[in-house]
């Protein structure tokens, strides 16, 4: 090769053409994925994240939590997520819209998160999944014994009760995870944010449409509504 | 390829002597990235292993200092030593000085506050969280302005060029300075400044990502390669027409192939697909760069133990060969299903930009830095440790996490197993990779005490003169004559 004006073609004309071809073409098709309305129930799915929890998208995303924890699950005979009890269903495009910055992950050095916010059940109340989110992040050995995610004390207050009253939100942190006596903890505005973003990670309304196309075509839905 | 006559010689001593500063302030900062990072990267290596250490304080916990040490390795080691050696090895192959070395002097400055605020940025809690474009938006313009000026600088030398032929090197350098600063600035626009919806990011970001690796770090690799290899062994490439064939494919392909890492991601599948099937076409272009290196180190054995340049290159390309199949592996669906979000999946990055590019790096420093100086490296016993620790390093970490990733794969995808099992059986080899780390950190310690005597005035009164008749790298044993013509 001598010509410097073709290379110079060549060499623009590939990464073009992979803009294009790429993320260009992705864009066209899902750029413009709305809500979707249920014809039944007459409800938006996905929900806007609240206020709070949009904050604490914010907490997530300056703790790096991204680098441990993935916010997918992949369909079901393709990897052990379905059976880990990290979803009930693999994660649609239409699931993320609601975000406005989409942390998919890319290492599971921790588990799953995307359906974090149903991880106790439907019988727990949100008090007690907000408990367990802040023991959890407090002190992460009181909740998953063995396990190498560090301790974020630094988003919760340890401060002397001074005789006073007990604040309602205090961790009921037992043995010894528990504060020295006379001392509690409290979580800070960024815990209490993260652990609204945390309780909002729930993929819990399967839509119709993305159901059908994710199926494989052998199996006969019918009759499933 | 070169002449080695007295004005080819005279030629190049004027070349490197216009090149010398700017590489050496290059080298200089990408070195002192090289151990920054690395010091970090053990940080957030012993906390898996150990997750009370620095644990009490949100600058130093697992989640900043990860990305943190990754973006000093990048941004800072990577980018530093590929604009070192770029700019040198463009001015030698177009026959023509590196001029207005104040400018670039400048902007290596830029460069260096832009990501040292970037990587402050990401421990003090800025971070965006996208993978290798974590560092805060306020860095963006700094880093883009100073690329600019370094970038602009290449090209333009390039095309002032007093050659006839254009060389394969040449290539593989003026095309990865045009896509750097268009993958970031497309990885910024998408992301940051106007970000797209749902999950486009995820497939904005895998597709920056791929891009830095494949179209930045190994067309600097790969031109290290196609330079030293003659130069030293004084033998042409083998094979030499095929390569025009591979570069375009190789390029064409990688620039595809970003989807390959969202195979299972809630993604259109024609994403993934496409991706896993430009890193199937991948093989052919690997193959014939196989072909050409190895070709033309067949029956050079012996100038393996001659030259530190020839040992990190060969280094460099027993990486590539194998970051480009375990690339192949993970875009096999069967295989990713079971390896993917494991430590396996980081091997692959880590030997792209640690096992091939960085070992490349460092090849083309010993080769270079006497020639700027005209210093010998003073201690041949710390450049043997670097060696030493680096084929150590490399071949440790990527037999180790290889298993260990095939391990940790296996068992996510056993439900059977609860995660506190998995991250127990891991402990033993996140504490491996903890040593693997250390051990390379020490090669670049002994880096750094060679670079200081050679490279800082003051220091280097004690350093013999290099002469190129005997070339100062080749200290071992065997020395070979070729190695001393520039």
């Amino acid at each position: 090769m001598k010509n410097g004006l073709a290379l110079f073609l060549g060499v623009f004309a590939t990464l073009a053409l992979s803009w294009a071809g790429l993320l260009l073409t992705a864009h066209k098709q899902l750029g413009s994925l709305s809500q979707f309305k249920d014809p039944v129930e007459e409800t938006l799915n996905p929900l806007p994240l609240s206020g709070l929890a949009d904050q604490g998208r914010l907490v997530y995303q300056d703790l790096g939590c991204v680098s441990c924890h993935t916010q997918q699950v992949r369909h079901e005979g393709f990897g052990a997520d379905i059976e880990r009890k990290w979803g009930q269903r693999a994660s649609y495009a239409r699931d993320y819209i609601r975000e406005k910055t989409v942390l998919i992950g890319h290492s599971r050095l921790g588990p799953d998160l995307r359906n974090v916010g149903v991880r106790l059940g439907d019988t727990a109340s949100r008090d007690e999944y907000a408990e367990w989110f802040y023991s959890l992040l407090y002190a992460p050995q009181s909740k998953a014994a063995g396990t190498n995610m560090p301790s974020y004390a630094f988003l919760f207050d340890v401060h002397p009760t001074a005789g006073r009253q007990a604040s309602y939100d205090a961790l009921k942190l037992t043995s010894k995870f528990a504060p020295p006596a006379g001392y509690e903890v409290v979580p800070t505005a960024r815990a209490r944010a993260l652990v609204a973003y945390l309780q909002s990670l729930k993929d819990t309304y399967d839509y119709p449409t993305e159901r059908s196309l994710n199926t494989p075509a052998e199996i006969s839905k019918e009759g499933a509504h | 390829m070169n002449s080695t006559d007295k004005n080819s010689r005279a030629e190049q001593i004027e070349i490197d002597a216009s090149a010398k500063w700017p590489v050496l302030i290059f080298f200089g900062s990408a070195i002192m990235w090289l151990l920054l990072g690395g010091a970090l990267q053990l940080i957030a290596s012993i906390q898996l292993h150990t997750p009370d250490f620095l644990s009490a304080c949100a600058w130093t916990t697992y989640g900043r200092v990860a990305p943190a040490a990754q973006n000093a390795l990048i941004y800072g080691w990577g980018m530093n030593a590929a604009f070192a050696f770029g700019l040198w090895l463009m001015a030698r192959l177009s026959a023509t000085t590196l001029r207005h070395g104040g400018w670039l002097f400048v902007a290596a400055k830029f460069w260096n506050v832009g990501v040292a605020l970037g990587i402050a940025g990401i421990l003090g809690g800025y971070s965006t969280s996208f993978e290798l474009l974590e560092m805060p938006r306020y860095v963006t313009l700094i880093l883009l302005v100073a690329y600019a000026m370094i970038g602009v600088w290449g090209v333009t030398t390039f095309s002032i060029r007093n050659t006839e032929n254009v060389y394969a090197s040449q290539w593989y350098l003026f095309g990865a300075a045009f896509w750097f600063p268009w993958l970031y600035a497309i990885g910024q626009i998408m992301l940051l400044k106007a970000p797209v919806r749902g999950v486009l990011q995820p497939v904005v970001n895998a597709w920056f990502v791929h891009g830095l690796y494949g179209l930045w770090f190994v067309p600097i690799a790969l031109a290290s390669a196609y330079y030293f290899l003659p130069k030293i062994l004084g033998k042409p490439i083998a094979n030499y027409y095929l390569a025009p064939l591979a570069f375009w494919w190789l390029v064409g392909a990688t620039a595809f192939a970003g989807g390959s890492r969202l195979i299972g991601a809630p993604v259109p599948i024609w994403i993934s697909t496409l991706g896993g099937a430009a890193n199937f076409l991948l093989v052919v272009p690997v193959v014939v760069i196989a072909l050409n290196f190895f070709g033309t180190l067949a029956g050079n054995i012996a100038a393996i133990g001659s030259s530190i340049t020839i040992r990190f290159t060969l280094i460099s390309m027993i990486g590539f060969v194998l970051a480009s199949v375990l690339n192949f592996a993970l875009s096999i669906r069967g295989f990713a299903q079971i390896v993917q979000f494991t430590l396996l999946t980081d091997l692959r990055d880590w030997l792209i930009f640690y096992g091939c590019f960085s070992t490349a790096m460092f090849g083309a420093a010993y080769f270079i830095l006497p020639r700027l100086t005209g210093l010998q490296w003073r201690s041949s016993a710390l450049v043997t440790a670097h060696v030493g620790t680096a084929v150590l390093g490399v071949l440790l970490l990527t037999v180790g996490l290889a298993y260990a990733g095939w391990t940790q794969g296996k068992m996510l995808n056993d439900a059977a197993i609860p995660f506190g099992d998995i991250t127990k059986a891991m402990t033993f080899w996140f504490t491996f990779r903890s040593v693997g780390l250390g051990l390379l950190l020490i090669g670049h310690v002994a880096f750094l005490i060679n670079f200081i005597w050679i490279a800082c005035p003051i220091n280097s009164r004690g350093t013999p003169s290099a002469q190129f008749s005997n070339p100062p790298d080749l200290k071992l044993s065997n020395e070979s004559v070729t190695e001393g013509h520039a």
